[in-house]
């Protein structure tokens, strides 16, 4: 027992025990740290907190700003010896670019006449978790290509940005890589993405157009022949 | 004429010019300007958005945007207050510290007859009593001196004690306000409120008692114009009492910035944790409140700057112009010789106005440097600082003051 208590007494985060009573062990004498002078007068601390703060702010009031490239885009922070320190984007004028692969609105991709690359397969308004995305399908007018959408539209305010749908494609028709985000709006209609408003932030694809045609299938198993 | 200098020198028309020149305006762009700070302080640019047409002014007029926003706001009254004291607390808090910028000398005696000369000091301090007996200088003197104008609406021989009692009464504000709201929070806050007033106030008083002491008045404008010693002018920078009660100025700000409600004491308020005594306020009403905070820091700048920091005085500058190493004369008590260059008397004031708005702006700028430096106090700190602290060092420096005062200083 005695042993044990000698072993927390000179536990280091511990009080420091003076005394130990002889019936009751657990009952100590214990040395109490109280605030030593200079901390209670908090004159120390208080100049040397304004020292700090009179140094950010001599320096941000009396320099001119970073450039953007070398406020939050870099990562991260830059110090320049003549500029001050100030790290805020001044969001309109200013834009911080995006990581690639950030997830901003979404676009609509174009076959190569420029036409839509959507076949209203309706696998992402499938997998779309918030049930944003609206399809109405028609017939495409064209042997090779069954379907298209006549009507597509996804509601922004329901979106929750997972990307699924973008994985869901199977004919990289939908993309989410425009790098902008979803705009504000003063009614909650003008927050609906249209086709012809996706169709316009619209790219040409690089995957092959119709996958890789007719004899795809004979291909892949000849592939497995091998 | 004489009748326009003796509307101008009604107390009334110095109040409204008081306050719609110097505090109002102040205390406004204070509301702008704490905001900047703190994001200057904290690496951040802070509001700088708010613009009528292409005039921005790096966003100064978000004052005008916020005192929009909150005359537009609902002002919801809860159901179960007690309408008339709910009512009348922000009027309460409010209220006194408009009065109590009666006794701050903004500016010097303007004589509106000398503006085009330069004043002489030697025949304003003898009119109209030791020449008398030359009647065409008693002439000239009557003409040059027969309008006044002083800048300051209430002298009067006890003025800073006037000032205490007044800006106590601030504090049921704050405590009515917390009680009429029928909140439990809203009462506790009103009770920190009352029992940090009280730590406070004690402290305050005595901290100044050394000031007195030394300058011999309770009267700021007599503070301001004759500074700690009568062998040194008044314009002296050395001659103020920062120098000379420097204890003092220190216990005297601490006490003033727990006076004004706000961090490191904001314990009453408390805003986003504790929750104070204005929790149940919103719109115009709760904007009192806030803007009465504000009007009090611009008090704190302009009691210290007028104790301790020589009022509207321009270091150097005497009534007449610039002066360097000159010394008092006997029989005027006004200071001459040493190096002079002088200056027309309404250059002077304006200077001197210019001096008095320069000094009150930098304390108000140091106050909310301390405001977004320090945390918050627990309420047993603020306790312990205010009683176990400043009291005891309030009252030694009394002491010590009062003994220097009779061994040392020569009595005048």
């Amino acid at each position: 027992m005695d042993h044990a208590h000698s072993t927390t007494s000179e536990a280091p985060e511990g009080p420091h025990v003076l005394a130990v009573s002889d019936r009751h062990p657990r009952s100590r004498t214990i040395q109490v740290v109280r605030p030593q002078a200079q901390e209670t007068t908090y004159l120390a601390a208080t100049a040397k907190g304004l020292g700090i703060t009179l140094k950010h702010f001599a320096r941000n009031f009396f320099l001119p700003l970073k450039k953007l490239s070398k406020r939050n885009m870099a990562g991260a922070p830059v110090h320049d010896r003549w500029k001050n320190e100030i790290e805020t984007v001044q969001y309109p004028e200013e834009k911080v670019v995006y990581p690639e692969r950030y997830r901003g609105l979404h676009r609509l991709m174009l076959r190569d006449d420029g036409a839509v690359r959507c076949v209203a397969c309706m696998c992402c308004p499938t997998v779309c978790p918030a049930h944003c995305i609206t399809i109405v399908p028609e017939e495409a007018g064209d042997n090779t290509i069954e379907k298209r959408p006549a009507i597509f539209e996804i509601d922004e305010l329901r979106c929750v940005v997972c990307g699924l749908c973008v994985e869901a494609c199977p004919c990289d028709a939908i993309r989410m890589d425009t790098g902008e985000h979803a705009k504000p709006v003063e009614d909650r209609a003008n927050a609906i993405e249209t086709k012809e408003s996706m169709l316009a932030r619209g790219i040409r694809s690089t995957a092959v157009q119709g996958g890789e045609g007719p004899g795809w299938h004979a291909g892949a198993k000849s592939d497995g022949n091998h | 004429m004489s009748t326009l200098y003796a509307i101008l020198d009604w107390p009334g028309t110095k109040w409204v010019f008081l306050i719609l020149a110097l505090v109002m305006p102040l205390a406004s762009i204070l509301t702008w300007m704490e905001r900047r700070q703190s994001a200057m302080m904290q690496d951040r640019l802070g509001p700088n958005r708010a613009n009528i047409g292409p005039i921005k002014l790096k966003g100064i007029l978000h004052f005008v945007a916020d005192a929009v926003k909150m005359i537009f706001k609902e002002d919801f009254i809860p159901a179960n207050v007690h309408k008339g004291l709910f009512a009348l607390a922000p009027i309460l808090a409010i209220a006194p510290v408009f009065i109590a910028f009666c006794i701050i000398p903004f500016g010097p005696t303007v004589y509106p007859h000398s503006i085009g000369q330069t004043l002489d000091p030697h025949l304003l301090a003898t009119y109209p009593g030791l020449i008398t007996s030359d009647p065409q200088a008693y002439k000239a003197a009557t003409e040059l001196f027969s309008d006044s104008i002083r800048m300051q609406i209430f002298q009067i021989d006890f003025g800073l004690v006037f000032y205490f009692a007044v800006l106590t009464l601030a504090n049921y504000g704050g405590t009515i306000a917390g009680w009429a709201s029928y909140n439990k929070w809203a009462l506790l806050g009103g009770l920190r409120s009352s029992s940090q007033m009280m730590s406070y106030e004690v402290a305050m008083g005595i901290s100044l008692m050394g000031a007195f002491l030394v300058a011999g008045s309770l009267e700021p404008g007599w503070i301001t114009f004759h500074g700690a010693s009568p062998e040194m002018s008044g314009s002296n920078p050395f001659n103020w009492l920062w120098l000379w009660q420097p204890v003092g100025l220190v216990l005297f700000f601490t006490a003033a910035i727990a006076e004004t409600k706000r961090a490191p004491f904001d314990i009453p308020e408390g805003e986003p944790e504790i929750i104070g005594y204005f929790v149940e306020y919103s719109g115009l009403r709760w904007g009192l409140f806030f803007l009465a905070e504000f009007i009090e820091i611009v008090f704190v700048a302009a009691v210290v700057c007028t104790v301790f920091f020589g009022g509207w005085q321009v270091p150097f500058l005497d009534a007449d112009g610039f002066r360097i190493g000159g010394y008092i004369d006997d029989l005027s008590k006004v200071s001459t010789g040493g190096y002079f260059a002088p200056l027309p008397h309404g250059l002077v004031v304006a200077l001197q106005f210019m001096a008095f708005g320069v000094k009150v702006l930098l304390l108000c700028w140091f106050q909310l440097m301390i405001r977004w430096t320090l945390p918050r106090f627990r309420a047993d700190q603020l306790m312990n600082l205010g009683w176990k602290l400043l009291l005891p060092l309030a009252l030694a420096n009394v002491m010590v003051t009062a003994l220097i005062k009779l061994l040392l200083m020569p009595t005048s």
